[in-house]
């Protein structure tokens, strides 16, 4: 073998090495892998336990200026009294003092409880907070340096306190969480430990999600399982562990489900469900010339465990609805 | 009188074939062929690139019916298409006929076969010789497409690498199923290439579309069968297609590759051993 061949080799055998090691400690820590990988994520995700079971962002703003929800917002007249009643109780008016918000779900106690928290960043004005929450009869209070407002949830029929109380925390400037106390408090003494950011195969999930303005990453079984579900509809609902749902809302809204089945067999049946499933909703959707954008969009693909399903709502699909639902008026 | 020196035995068939791949590797390596082999897996290197650039200036980089492409979606897209249904084939049938048929034509299989080794070994050593001269191109090629692409579109490289491993072990059996068949093809036939173009790029599109038993005498129909679900679906009628379509497991893909390698050698070794190369003057 001459020089130049043995060099080759040695050349081509390093590239192969060094990929496949490159790969293999990203695998195993769940690195993004610096300049290869995306973003990490928010950073309120260091509030969020290692054992949740749902974890969801949402950029407000994205979503609140995006033409999508222009055209939906004119569509559904409904959805601002929502809005002006959390502003009146709250103080918050979502559309302009919130920039995103992340939420998650933790097992609580018992097999079939789930606790919950919302972050929420952006601009809010801690005096009416307070103000507001003392006209309610909450409490203001300090827990590790946070300011803490904490109301009671619910009251029974002599006005005494029952069940959980509910708290909002000030973080940090700028940054609101608002919660069950006990999840709130939890979420404090997290600072600089152990949070979702350690549990590798949630955050492969987050890692993966492709430049979303809004997503949730879940443990899919573990939310079934505490649904209390028929036995038979729990028998036939597929073996998935994971799932993520992550949309790009803007003119339209862009999105993808993705599920990681229990293993590749399971990941194949779900895919051939789900291309079934496809194929009769292509069919019907022929009869119906604003849905069929919609299906020709639908793309499923995926390996091994892994089932996804990418899919565009245009807004002029809002708009054949919103001109049909008017002619149905009529 | 008695000749006293002692003779020297024939070497064994691996130490013979490893000889043989020694030579050959060197050879196989450096010869024009390789710059069409470069030429062939850098392209999705440069398309890959490509992608990443328009990736870096915030343009979607491939989108399907309006959708955005994620950068593992756009992998499986290159490593189908370009990759397991293009490249592998192709390079099957330029050095895999070339084996035995190029010293044919070259009329240098006599130096070859007055060589103290078995025939065998030749065709074993040249076979090992391709099937280390393609992997060590297309498996680097496929590595840093793969650092390229996957990031598009924030992509991250720890949920996707078990199938990075997956494909590199699917591509080394896929080009070693089809080096041995195109070998086998090469030591039999007279004009190779054009049957091996006519079975990768005709017959095997053509059994694969039908209905009934014909794809299993194709490689492609095992490939497939160990990504089935990298298949992309484009229209009504493949998503019908491949909703009753017949898949093979995974296992009975590598053993039934595993077994079309083994007999594609054995027949390419058996026309080596008993053919007589008449050669063109």
């Amino acid at each position: 073998m001459t020089k130049r061949t043995r060099y080759f080799m040695f050349g081509s055998v390093t590239v192969l090495l060094v990929g496949l090691c490159t790969g293999l400690v990203a695998f195993y820590t769940g690195m993004p892998m610096g300049a290869f990988g995306g973003p990490d994520g928010p950073a309120e995700l260091h509030y969020v336990p290692a054992d949740a079971t749902l974890v969801a962002y949402a950029n407000v703003q994205d979503v609140m200026r995006s033409e999508f929800r222009q055209k939906l917002r004119a569509a559904m007249t409904d959805d601002e009294h929502g809005q002006a009643e959390f502003q009146k109780q709250t103080g918050i008016d979502i559309e302009h003092d919130i920039d995103h918000v992340v939420a998650f779900v933790e097992p609580g106690g018992t097999d079939d409880h789930h606790n919950g928290m919302v972050i929420a960043a952006g601009r809010f004005d801690i005096g009416r907070l307070e103000a507001l929450a003392r006209e309610h009869e909450g409490q203001v209070g300090e827990y590790k340096g946070k300011r803490l407002v904490t109301v009671v949830a619910d009251r029974d029929h002599d006005e005494k306190p029952q069940g959980d109380t509910f708290t909002v925390a000030f973080l940090d400037s700028g940054l609101i969480a608002l919660g069950q106390t006990g999840v709130v408090k939890r979420s404090i003494d997290r600072q600089g430990g152990q949070s979702v950011l350690d549990n590798h195969e949630m955050m492969n999930l987050v890692h993966d999600l492709d430049n979303a303005n809004a997503w949730a990453v879940g443990r899919f079984d573990t939310l079934i399982s505490q649904a209390r579900l028929p036995e038979a509809v729990a028998g036939q609902i597929p073996a998935v562990r994971w799932f993520s749902a992550s949309g790009h809302i803007n003119g339209g809204l862009r999105g993808t489900i993705r599920a990681e089945a229990r293993d590749e067999q399971a990941g194949q049946n779900l895919r051939d469900v789900v291309q079934g499933f496809m194929a009769l909703a292509k069919m019907q959707a022929s009869q119906k010339p604003e849905l069929t954008t919609l299906m020709n969009s639908i793309q499923l693909s995926g390996t091994g465990k892994t089932v996804s399903l990418n899919f565009e709502v245009p807004s002029q699909i809002i708009d054949a609805f919103s001109e049909s639902h008017r002619r149905a008026e009529d | 009188m008695t000749d006293t020196r002692p003779t020297r035995a024939m070497p064994s068939l691996l130490t013979s074939s490893l000889r043989v791949f020694d030579l050959s590797l060197g050879e196989m390596l450096w010869s024009r062929r390789t710059v069409f082999l470069a030429l062939i897996v850098g392209g999705p290197v440069v398309i890959s690139i490509i992608l990443r650039i328009v990736d870096l200036m915030n343009v979607p980089a491939m989108r399907v019916n309006g959708v955005k492409m994620g950068g593992s979606s756009i992998f499986g897209l290159l490593i189908w298409f370009l990759f397991l249904r293009f490249i592998v084939p192709i390079l099957g049938i330029f050095y895999g006929t070339s084996l035995i048929a190029d010293e044919v034509e070259d009329k240098t299989i006599t130096y070859l076969f007055t060589r103290p080794i078995p025939r065998t070994a030749v065709l074993l050593g040249k076979y090992l010789a391709y099937l280390a001269s393609t992997v060590l191109i297309v498996l680097p090629s496929v590595m840093v497409v793969y650092f390229l692409v996957v990031p598009i579109g924030g992509g991250g490289i720890a949920g996707t690498f078990p199938n990075l491993v997956r494909d590199l072990g699917l591509l080394a059996v896929g080009l070693a199923a089809y080096g041995a068949l195109f070998a086998a093809v090469g030591a039999w036939v007279k004009r190779p290439v054009l049957l091996g173009l006519f079975f990768a790029f005709g017959f095997e599109p053509f059994a694969l579309a039908v209905p009934g038993y014909l794809k299993r005498f194709t490689i492609a129909f095992y490939t497939q069968g160990l990504v089935p679900e990298a298949m992309p679906q484009e229209s009504l009628i493949s998503l019908l297609q491949s909703f009753f379509h017949e898949t093979v497991s995974p296992l009975e893909g590598v053993l039934t590759l595993l077994v079309i390698t083994g007999l594609s050698l054995a027949l390419a070794a058996r026309a080596v051993e008993r053919r007589e190369y008449v050669l063109e003057q």
